[in-house]
């Protein structure tokens, strides 16, 4: 199956910061919400949201997870 | 919306209807926890058998607060969670059985999950208290099952060959008994649509109907033409048939026996 990966976005309360807490593989953004909401269910989450890792724009060029994966497709 | 029913006005008759109603909805939940739990470790990804198991969670939470109602009849919902025959259960015939493939599973996420949420959204906004208060939660949750469900049977709908014909197969196979459950029109239903429990059998079916045309039409079901089983069991509110012993093991929990505490 042709799946796409989805990083997971969360924060617990309101104003707290939205962190990355991490990825789950879909086909499309419905599953993709279902997946999230379901798999990282240890919280009571304020907010949470996913994002198509390759909508991911890296800032930095360094070592980071993005700049990677970035690197590594183009 | 009317006032709230008065369970001491009603006579035996219709409490002994309210009551099947309360107990094929929580049979039917029960049960579907049990066919989402065979799949929490032979689904087609990680994430998708995170989410059976979740939504076995989900469906066994709300079998436990519907058979919960019980108690306002002065009835112990103990023993009808763990004492019955697999012939007393009043869960949905779709159920009854152990999905054979994962495009059963999806049907029957979206059918008979989708069966029990029509009727639970009519009976949240009925007369009896109890329902209203605690049923809006388990819709709010069900959310998530029909849009799982609906997104699987899209994609296996789309796909050509096995999946498909699977997938149809599930469909045509269990929509006759769901129609006949949605529908119901026997006594002890027009006793409780009388009383203002939940809406007519007709605005059930249409609820239904309109809830599964677009996605059925994909495999060229037309639900509006579709009837329903015409055999039926009036004393548990099913079509005829029970769910597998092995199952009702499961449910009623006699692996742990010893260990109960409620």
């Amino acid at each position: 199956m042709n799946e796409i990966v989805y990083d997971v976005f969360a924060r617990k309360d309101r104003g707290g910061p939205l962190t990355h807490i991490g990825y789950i593989d879909a086909f499309d953004d419905e599953t993709a919400k279902v997946y999230a909401w379901k798999a990282y269910d240890e919280e009571k989450w304020f907010e949470m949201c996913v994002v198509q890792r390759d909508a991911v724009i890296p800032v930095t060029d360094g070592e980071g997870l993005f700049a990677q994966l970035k690197r590594a497709r183009s | 919306m009317s006032a709230d029913l008065d369970l001491t006005a009603l006579d035996d008759e219709g409490r002994a209807a309210l009551e099947r109603l309360i107990v094929t909805l929580a049979d039917s939940k029960r049960m579907m926890g049990i066919r989402y739990s065979d799949w929490m470790l032979g689904a087609p990804s990680l994430e998708t058998g995170i989410s059976t198991s979740s939504m076995a969670q989900d469906e066994w939470g709300h079998a436990r607060l519907l058979y919960a109602m019980l108690k306002d009849f002065g009835k112990d919902p103990v023993p009808m969670e763990h004492d019955r025959p697999a012939s007393e259960y009043a869960s949905i015939a779709p159920l009854d059985e152990e999905m054979p493939d994962w495009a059963a599973l999806v049907a029957v996420m979206v059918l008979a999950d989708g069966a029990i949420t029509a009727m639970l959204r009519s009976f949240a906004v009925g007369t009896f208290a109890p329902a209203r208060s605690r049923v809006p939660k388990m819709l709010a949750e069900e959310d998530f099952h029909s849009s799982l469900g609906a997104a699987w049977y899209r994609r296996l709908a789309e796909a050509d060959g096995e999946a498909r014909d699977l997938l149809s197969g599930a469909t045509t196979a269990m929509l006759p008994a769901l129609l006949a459950w949605v529908g119901a029109d026997d006594a002890a239903m027009q006793q409780v649509v009388s009383a203002g429990v939940i809406g007519s059998a007709g605005e059930r079916l249409a609820a239904f109907r309109n809830d599964m045309r677009d996605l059925l039409a994909l495999i060229d079901v037309d639900v509006d033409s579709a009837t329903g089983s015409d055999a039926w069991d009036e004393v548990r509110g099913r079509t005829p048939g029970q769910p597998a012993e092995e199952a009702v093991a499961r449910a009623r929990g006699d692996l742990n026996r010893a260990l109960l505490v409620e």
